[in-house]
């Protein structure tokens, strides 16, 4: 016993004095808590609301009621109004112009309630739905949002208005009689409660009561029927494994990261080799160690990330060569980002142990926040700034722009100069400091 | 050829050099001794370039050596005291490997490399991979990826460290061979036996501080005596000792005393007389021939290996 005890004691002893495996243990899984919280509404912390254009032609009450409730969901804050090209005034989103929007990315959705929303003549709800599922679950959170947002309020707005165009045409009494038989003819022809539809058809429109949520579900199947929500896909409906296509980016740079990180860190295994130090004692100078260290990263991390696509093209059907060329340049340029991440790891760390440690904890957290793992919109609004300065968020938007959007150089731009600006500042500084003999 | 003027340097506020000077000349097998710690590593990395001096600088045929100076590294070769070497690369692509650096055309790079295989002795094991070689098979081969840009100056930073005796007699004959073609080398080891036997010049470094240099001669005249007094531990010497250190100054060993003897006992008959008063029986006492150690001990009050 005495033996196991100072067995245990020895491990224990190993164990802290180890900062890495401290490092591991306790802090990863803590930081990683705390962004699971903060994305999923535990520890107090608020969900992000997703972005959605909406456009309102209809001079309609009930469309400015459908409005209002969508205006105060939870789940999704309506855009209506964007920035003129080159100028700081803001206008109306037209119908065309949330098409555009959503087309481009800028946009998960919009929703436009048409000029026939709610016709005189109509007695079928109309509501257009633009869509951009390029995150499945962002996508179904907002089509769910205002789904329910509409099937919600509007067992209360038919009926009454099916009343008041009978009894303005028929005259109050007849009316009545005429309420009473169509809700016969309602109830048989989809076989729901004459009583249930009269009582619907016996309320006013009033924003009081559209605004109520129906508890009434037995006319559910018959709403059903009476709203029109015409749901069109802009981006992506051609993809033959849209679930994949979505997804590989995020996966690839991760693991980019993971395996061009370890051979940055790798010189401080040569460092502990010695043949670091013997080829510091030849004609090399430490600029060129370093760019050789870049150069070997980066082929590895374009030929990775080249294999991984093909697989997913084999295996999943995911479509890489519609834009091949964008692709590549992107894989290029994440490729030089993950190298010079790992080279300022290595500037950094006074031990491979630690290198590692670091490393394994800022990939997890930049994947984590930078939508690797879950579309950005679901964070608050404060983590979704702190995941545009990780240089993940950058790199999962280009690869999704050019392979669920097939999107053209233009587009990617931006997402394409921030890292290579990364690149240069972390490979100048891990540069300075190698020369400086400051790390090995 | 190589002037080392006040070199000093420090790590952490600890000084692992002090104003070291030294001048070594063409052509010289040059011993810098010293025990563990005492910056013998340190002064070879600021010869290579490899570390900037805090004060003082490095010559090379009058031009100073700079932090990072590619182009003495195409003059001095390096052996390093770890084997600083590929493991899992065979001997041959670790020689090509290294030796490209050095901007030789492909045909002399290979002669070069088939030279320096002979010379090591590792011409049938050449497509082995490293990690399946011996220490001594490793340590050979570390030097002969040192050599392959034909170095006017070749600096060895204890090469023999962990190596058996058969092995290590291999190394200094091909030491030996490469300082009769005229390479100057420079040999730092804490064994006094590699110095004397190799070195025709010597520095004794000792905390960062040269403390005597010359010829193995002009160091042991430095020594009041060429040759040293010993007694061997035995139960009788054992019980004597509190009256040998009445005339002499005892050094305690694992089976022996060494003794420095006071100015009044200068003469070994008087010494002998000595012992025999008290009792120590001759056949326990031995006088041999001064070495480095000896130095060492006299300029330090310290053993090499302490």
């Amino acid at each position: 016993m005495k033996n196991i005890f100072e067995m245990f004691k020895k491990d224990l002893i190993r164990f802290v004095n180890d900062k890495t495996a401290l490092l591991l243990t306790f802090l990863v899984p803590a930081v990683l808590i705390i962004i699971f919280g903060n994305i999923f509404g535990g520890n107090g912390g608020s969900r992000g609301k997703a972005n959605v254009i909406f456009v309102n032609k209809s001079n309609t009450e009930a469309a400015k009621i459908i409005e209002e409730k969508l205006d105060s969901s939870k789940s999704i804050r309506l855009i209506k109004k964007y920035r003129i090209d080159e100028t700081d005034s803001v206008t109306d989103f037209t119908e065309e112009k949330a098409i555009e929007y959503v087309k481009a990315g800028k946009y998960a959705a919009a929703v436009v309630l048409p000029n026939d929303f709610l016709s005189d003549t109509s007695v079928t709800m109309s509501i257009k739905y633009y869509y951009d599922p390029r995150n499945e679950i962002e996508s179904s959170i907002i089509q769910g949002s205002i789904q329910r947002t509409v099937f919600t309020q509007l067992p209360q707005i038919f009926p009454s208005l099916l009343t008041r165009q009978a009894n303005k045409f028929l005259g109050t009494e007849e009316g009545e009689g005429f309420r009473s038989d169509m809700a016969e003819i309602v109830s048989d022809y989809f076989d729901v409660p004459k009583d249930s539809i009269l009582s619907f058809t016996s309320k006013e429109i009033t924003s009081s009561n559209f605004l109520n949520e129906s508890t009434d579900t037995s006319s559910e199947s018959f709403i059903d029927n009476l709203i029109k929500f015409d749901s069109v896909q802009l981006v992506g409906a051609d993809l033959k494994n849209p679930q994949v296509t979505r997804i590989v980016g995020g996966w690839a740079i991760m693991f980019l990261l993971f395996s061009l990180t370890s051979i940055a860190t790798s010189l401080f295994e040569e460092k502990q080799e010695g043949t670091l130090k013997r080829l510091l004692c030849m004609p090399v100078t430490r600029t060129e160690i370093l760019f050789s260290k870049y150069l070997f990263s980066m082929s590895l991390g374009i030929v990775q990330l080249m294999v991984l696509f093909l697989f997913s093209w084999v295996i999943f059907d995911v479509d890489i060569f519609t834009n091949f060329l964008n692709l590549v340049i992107v894989i290029i340029i994440s490729a030089s980002a993950a190298v010079s991440f790992g080279m300022i790891i290595t500037a950094h760390a006074k031990s491979l142990s630690q290198a590692n440690g670091i490393a394994t904890l800022l990939i997890l957290v930049m994947s984590a926040v930078g939508g690797s793992w879950f579309p950005t919109f679901l964070f608050p609004d404060w983590l979704q700034v702190v995941a545009k300065f990780t240089l993940t968020y950058w790199s999962v938007e280009a690869f999704q722009q050019v392979m669920w959007r097939q999107a053209e150089l233009s587009a990617i731009t931006l997402h394409l100069l921030i890292l290579i600006v990364i690149s240069i500042v972390f490979n100048v500084y891990a540069i300075i400091r190698f020369n400086k003999g400051r790390i090995f | 050829m190589l002037k080392i003027k006040n070199l000093s340097k420090s790590f952490n506020n600890i000084e692992a050099l002090k104003e070291v000077s030294l001048e070594i000349k063409n052509g010289e097998f040059f011993g810098l001794l010293g025990p563990n710690g005492a910056g013998k590593t340190t002064l070879m990395n600021h010869i290579i370039g490899f570390l900037h001096a805090d004060e003082g600088e490095i010559l090379y045929n009058e031009k100073p050596i700079k932090f990072g100076d590619k182009g003495i590294r195409l003059k001095i070769g390096y052996v390093p005291q770890e084997i600083s070497l590929y493991q899992e690369l065979t001997a041959i692509q670790n020689l090509k490997i290294f030796g490209s650096f050095f901007n030789l055309s492909q045909n002399v790079l290979k002669s070069n490399i088939d030279k320096a295989l002979d010379l090591v002795q590792l011409s049938d094991r050449k497509n082995s991979a490293v990690k399946e070689f011996s220490g001594g098979m490793k340590r050979r081969l570390n030097l002969a990826v040192s050599i392959l840009h034909n170095p006017e100056v070749l600096l060895c930073d204890e090469p023999t460290v962990g190596v058996d005796p058969q092995s290590r007699n291999a190394i200094f004959e091909m030491l030996q061979e490469l300082n009769k073609q005229g390479v100057t080398i420079i040999y730092t080891t804490h064994y006094m036996e590699e110095a004397e036997r190799l070195c025709n010049k010597l520095a004794i470094i000792d905390s960062g501080k040269i403390i005597a240099t010359g010829s193995l001669m002009e160091l042991l005249n430095n020594l009041d005596k060429r040759e040293t007094l010993k007694i061997h531990k035995t139960p009788e010497s054992i019980e004597l000792i509190n009256k040998i250190e009445e005339i002499a100054i005892i050094n305690e060993f694992d089976f022996k005393y060494e003794l420095i003897p006071n100015s009044n006992f200068q003469k070994y008959s008087d010494l002998y007389r000595y012992f025999e008063d008290i009792g120590l029986s001759s056949d326990l006492v031995e006088v041999s021939q001064a070495s480095l150690e000896d130095v060492f001990l006299h300029l330090t009050g310290r053993r090499l290996r302490d």
